[in-house]
C-alpha cells in the first residue's frame, strides 16, 4: 500500500466516524433533554409533596455537627433499652444496620457496637409518607439521631440483641451519611465459613476484610475479639501488679541486635543505622540487675522474619515478664503460669458473651486449663511422642507438627489446652540460657503451649558474667557485639528468669481462631503495611 | 452322776521359754577393784565415773523399756486384728520396716506391672468430681506412697469454678523433690473436674480410660499386691467392692442396712471380708461405710472390723477428709 492510499483510507474512516459521532451526539442531547424534563417533573412533584408534608421538620439531613450548640439532650445507649423503658420517649444515636421499607412503614435495625434494636417508621399522625420514604433511603452504616417511643413487643425479636423492645420513631436526622456502595457487607463478613458456600451467599475473604479494616472492625465478631484482647491486657496488668511486679517501658530503637543478628529490622538513624527491638529482654534483665525485683512490660516487638504463616507477624504486642527468684527457677514458672491461669479465669468468667459471639462465626471448643498448670519435662514429651510413633533425637527441637501432636496427646490425657514443657535441651536454646546443674545436656528453660502452639519461651538466664562469656564463646558469638549485655552482670546480679508472650497469639489460641491477623487490629506481615 | 473325763489342757511337762529380749547385766553390787579410788574422788566433789556409767546404762535401759512399752501398746491395739501390721504411731525404732510392706508383699516391680518405661514418668491421671471425693483412691494413694516414690499433684480443671481447700491438699504436702519429675517411679495426678463418673487415664496410646471409682481402685490395688489367685476368692473381693460402691455409697437407707447386715455376718466367721487376708474389699467397704455416715450405728462384728481397719493406719487420709 502506498502512502497516499493510506491517507485516503484514513480520511474515509474519519468521515465515517464523524457521522457516527454526530448521531451519537444527537442521541445524547435527546437523552439529556428527557432527563431534564424528568428532573423538572420530579422537582415539581417533590415541591408539591413537600407542600403537603406535615412532618417535614421531623426528619432530614442535619447540618454537620461543628459543635454549634451544646444540647442537654440525653442519648440512651442501645444496650440499656429494656422493657423497663417502655413508653418512654428517648433520643438515641446509632448506625443504620439494615433498612427495609414495606408499603407505609419502614423497619430499621439500629446498631451500636455489638448491640442492635429494631426501629419502625410508619405513616401515621407523627410520620408522613415522605418521612417513611426518607427513612427507607438512608444508606446503610449512616449515623442517625432518632427520637422514638420505646415499645414492648409481644414476640421476641430474634434478629436483634435487644429482643424485648422496639422503637417507634418520631424524628429521624442523619448525622453522617455513608456512601451507598460499601466495600463489604457486614452480614457477609460475619458469616461462618462454609455456610456461605452452601446457600450461595457471599463471604468476604481475609484480604478484603483487612483492606477495609474500619468496616470489618464494626462487625460483632471483631468487636468481641478486640474487647477480649483488651481484657487480656487488663488482666495481665492487674494480676502482675497484684503480685508486686512493676510495669516498665523499654526503648524500641536499639543500637545492637539483642538476639543474634538475624530477623532484625534496620532503620536509618541520622548518620548511622539502628535496629528495631526484637524483644525487650536485655532491658528487662537490666532492670532486674537494677533491683526492680519483678518487672513486666507491654509493648511492640519487631521481627523481620519473612514467613507468611498463620501465626507470624512482623510487628506484634509482647507481654514480657522478668523476675528475680530466691532458689529455683520454678518460682518464675509458677508466677507466669499463675498469671496465665488468672487471665484464662478472668476471660471465662467475665467475657462469656464475647466468646460466644466469636464462636458463632468461628466455632471452637471452649479453652480448657488446669490450676495449677500442668508441667511436663522434655524427656517425658519425647517419650510420649515416641509412644505415638514419632522418631526424633534426644536433643532435637520440637518441630511444629510434633508440637501439635504433643498438644493433642497431652490434651487427651490431661484434658488441658495449656501446659508447660520444662527442661529443654541446652543445644536448642540461646546462649544466655542457664544449663541444668544435674545434666549438662539439658537447660533450665521452658516453653508454654496453648492448643498445641507455643506462646511463650523462657528460661533462667545466666547471671554470671564469666559463665555468660563462656556460653557465648561456645555459641561462637562475637563478644564485642554483646559486651554491653555481659557487662551488665559484672556488678552483682540476682538469679532471675522470665519469658515473653505474644498478645495476638494468646487471643487467637484462646478463641481457637486460625489466623493471627484476626486478632491483630492492623496487622503487619511481610506483605502488608497498610492500613 | 457320771462325770466327763477331760483331757489335761496342757502337757504334763511345761518348759518355760525365757524371753530372749531380756538383758543380762553384770552384778553391780559386787565389789569392784577400784572402789577405793572412786570413794576418794567423791570426797573431792567429783562424780564417780562408775556411777556415771551406771546412770547412762539406766537411762538406756529405761529408753528401751519405753520403746518396748510403746510397741506393746501398738500391738495391743492390733491384737484383735489377726494379720494386722503395726500401727503407724509405733515408735520408729521398731518399725524400721515400712508398715505397708508387711501387709502388701508380693510383686513390686513397676516395669513388670506397667510395662517398660521409656524414660518418662508413669503418670496415673484421675479425673474426679469434687462433689464425690474418691476416698478409696486417697487411701490407696497413701499406701502407694509408702511403697513407691510417688509424685502427687492436684489440679483443678477449668470446668470447675472452685473447690474447697481440703480437696486441694488431699494428697498431702508437696514432695521436697517435686521439681524433678524424673526422680519418681510413679505419678499420681488428681484433677478435680466436672465429670459424671470418675475416670482414670494412664497410657493414652495403649489403654482405654478406666471409668468408675471401683475399677480404678482395682487397678491401683494391683500395683500394691497381687489379686488372690484363687478365682473364687478374687470374685468374692470383686463382689464386695461392687456392693460397697453400688449399695453402700449410692443405695437407699434400706439397701445400706441390708449391706451392713451382710457385712456383719461375713465378719462373724472371718477377720476380714475376703477371708484371712486384708484386701481391697475391706478398703472399699470401710471407705463407703465411712462416707455414708453410718459408721457409728453398725452391728458388733462390723464395729470390731472398723476398729481393726483403723488400727492399720492406712485410712487417715479418708478420715481427715470427713472431719
Amino acid at each position: 500500500m502506498t502512502k497516499e492510499e493510506v491517507q485516503g483510507a484514513t480520511e474515509e474512516e474519519q468521515q465515517a466516524q464523524s457521522k457516527k459521532g454526530l448521531k451519537k451526539q444527537q442521541k445524547e442531547a435527546e437523552k439529556a433533554a428527557k432527563k431534564a424534563e424528568k428532573q423538572a417533573k420530579l422537582a415539581a412533584e417533590q415541591q408539591s409533596t413537600e407542600e403537603d408534608d406535615f412532618a417535614k421538620d421531623r426528619y432530614g439531613v442535619s447540618a454537620m455537627v461543628q459543635s454549634q450548640q451544646k444540647l442537654d439532650r440525653v442519648l440512651v445507649r442501645v444496650q440499656d433499652l429494656t422493657p423497663e423503658n417502655a413508653d418512654q420517649l428517648i433520643w438515641l444515636r446509632a448506625r443504620v444496620h439494615t433498612s427495609r421499607a414495606k408499603g407505609k412503614q419502614c423497619f430499621l435495625v439500629l446498631r451500636q457496637q455489638q448491640f442492635n434494636v429494631q426501629a419502625l417508621v410508619a405513616v401515621g399522625d407523627r410520620a408522613s409518607k415522605q418521612m417513611v420514604k426518607f427513612a427507607a433511603n438512608i444508606t446503610k452504616e449512616s449515623i442517625v439521631d432518632v427520637e422514638a417511643l420505646v415499645r414492648k413487643v409481644e414476640q421476641k425479636i430474634e434478629s436483634c440483641s435487644q429482643q424485648d423492645v422496639e422503637l417507634h420513631i418520631e424524628r429521624i436526622f442523619v448525622i453522617s451519611q455513608a456512601e451507598p456502595r460499601l466495600p463489604l457487607q457486614l452480614e457477609d463478613a460475619v458469616r461462618p465459613d462454609g455456610e456461605g458456600e452452601e446457600e450461595g451467599r457471599a463471604t468476604v475473604n481475609q484480604d478484603t476484610k483487612l483492606d477495609n479494616r474500619v468496616i470489618d472492625l464494626r462487625t460483632t465478631t471483631s468487636q468481641a475479639i478486640f474487647r477480649l484482647q483488651s481484657g487480656v491486657c487488663q488482666l495481665f496488668r492487674d494480676t502482675l501488679t497484684k503480685k508486686g511486679f512493676v510495669e516498665i517501658q523499654t526503648p524500641k530503637i536499639i543500637s545492637a541486635a539483642s538476639e543474634g543478628g538475624a530477623n532484625v529490622f534496620t532503620v536509618s538513624y541520622f548518620k548511622t543505622s539502628a535496629y528495631l527491638a526484637q524483644s525487650p529482654q536485655l532491658y528487662k534483665q537490666m532492670c532486674i540487675c537494677a533491683d526492680f525485683d519483678k518487672v513486666f512490660c507491654v509493648g511492640p516487638v519487631f521481627r523481620a522474619e519473612d514467613s507468611n504463616t498463620h501465626r507470624h507477624l512482623t510487628e506484634f504486642v509482647g507481654l514480657d515478664i522478668e523476675m528475680a527468684f530466691s532458689y529455683h527457677y520454678h518460682e518464675v514458672i509458677d508466677s507466669i503460669t499463675d498469671t496465665m491461669v488468672q487471665i484464662f479465669k478472668g476471660l471465662r468468667d467475665n467475657f462469656q458473651t464475647e466468646i460466644q459471639t466469636v464462636n458463632k462465626q468461628y466455632p471452637s471448643e471452649p479453652f480448657k486449663f488446669l490450676e495449677p498448670t500442668l508441667r511436663l519435662e522434655y524427656t517425658e514429651a519425647l517419650a510420649m511422642l515416641h509412644e505415638a510413633g514419632v522418631e526424633m533425637g534426644d536433643e532435637d527441637d520440637l518441630s511444629t507438627p510434633n508440637e501439635k501432636l504433643l498438644g493433642r496427646l497431652v490434651k487427651e490425657k490431661y484434658d488441658t489446652d495449656f501446659y508447660v514443657l520444662d527442661k529443654y535441651p541446652l543445644a536448642v536454646r540461646p546462649f544466655y540460657t542457664m544449663p541444668d546443674p544435674n545434666n549438662p545436656k539439658y537447660s533450665n528453660s521452658y516453653d508454654m503451649f496453648m492448643r498445641g502452639e507455643e506462646i511463650l519461651s523462657g528460661a533462667q538466664r545466666v547471671h554470671d558474667a564469666q559463665m555468660l562469656t563462656d556460653r557465648a564463646i561456645h555459641h561462637q558469638i562475637d563478644l564485642e557485639k554483646i559486651k554491653a549485655y555481659i557487662d551488665s552482670f559484672r556488678y552483682g546480679a540476682p538469679p532471675h528468669g522470665g519469658g515473653g508472650i505474644g498478645l495476638e497469639r494468646v487471643c487467637m489460641l484462646y478463641l481457637g481462631l486460625h489466623n493471627v491477623r484476626q486478632t491483630s487490629m492492623f496487622p503487619r506481615d511481610p506483605k502488608r503495611l497498610t492500613p | 452322776m457320771p462325770m466327763y473325763q477331760v483331757k489335761p489342757i496342757s502337757g504334763s511337762h511345761i518348759k518355760t521359754d525365757l524371753p530372749t529380749c531380756m538383758y543380762k547385766l553384770p552384778n553391780i553390787h559386787a565389789p569392784q577393784g577400784n572402789s577405793y579410788t572412786s570413794e576418794h574422788a567423791i570426797q573431792n566433789g567429783e562424780v564417780d565415773p562408775a556411777v556415771k556409767a551406771l546412770e547412762a546404762r539406766q537411762e538406756e535401759i529405761m529408753k528401751k523399756l519405753y520403746d518396748l512399752k510403746a510397741a506393746v501398746e501398738g500391738l495391743a491395739k492390733t491384737v484383735t486384728t489377726p494379720d494386722a501390721d503395726l500401727d503407724l504411731t509405733v515408735s520408729s525404732s521398731l518399725s524400721s520396716q515400712s508398715p505397708s510392706s508387711t501387709t502388701f508383699n508380693g510383686i513390686s516391680d513397676l516395669d513388670t506391672l506397667l510395662g517398660k518405661d521409656l524414660g518418662a514418668l508413669r503418670d496415673i491421671v484421675i479425673n474426679a468430681n469434687p462433689a464425690q471425693p474418691p476416698l478409696t483412691l486417697l487411701v490407696l494413694h497413701s499406701v502407694l506412697c509408702q511403697r513407691y516414690r510417688v509424685l502427687s499433684t492436684v489440679h483443678v480443671h477449668s470446668s470447675v469454678t472452685s473447690v474447697p481447700p481440703q480437696l486441694l491438699s488431699c494428697l498431702g504436702p508437696r514432695h521436697a523433690d517435686s521439681y524433678a519429675r524424673q526422680m519418681f517411679q510413679l505419678g499420681f495426678t488428681l484433677i478435680w473436674k466436672d465429670v459424671p463418673k470418675l475416670q482414670m487415664k494412664f497410657s493414652v496410646q495403649n489403654m482405654c480410660p478406666i471409668e468408675g471409682e471401683a475399677n480404678v481402685a482395682r487397678f491401683l490395688f494391683k500395683l500394691l499386691s497381687p489379686y488372690p489367685s484363687d478365682p473364687a476368692l478374687a470374685t468374692l473381693v470383686d463382689s464386695w467392692v461392687d456392693t460397697a460402691f453400688f449399695q453402700l455409697a449410692e443405695g437407699s437407707a434400706k439397701e445400706r442396712a441390708t449391706v451392713l447386715r451382710a457385712l456383719n455376718s461375713a465378719l462373724g466367721s472371718n477377720p476380714w471380708l475376703a477371708g484371712p487376708e486384708f484386701s481391697l474389699a475391706d478398703i472399699a467397704c470401710y471407705c463407703c461405710v465411712l462416707q455414708s455416715g453410718s459408721a457409728s450405728s453398725t452391728p458388733t462384728n462390723v464395729q470390731r472390723w472398723i476398729k481393726s481397719c483403723e488400727n492399720l493406719g492406712h485410712f487417715s487420709p479418708a478420715k481427715l477428709f470427713l472431719q
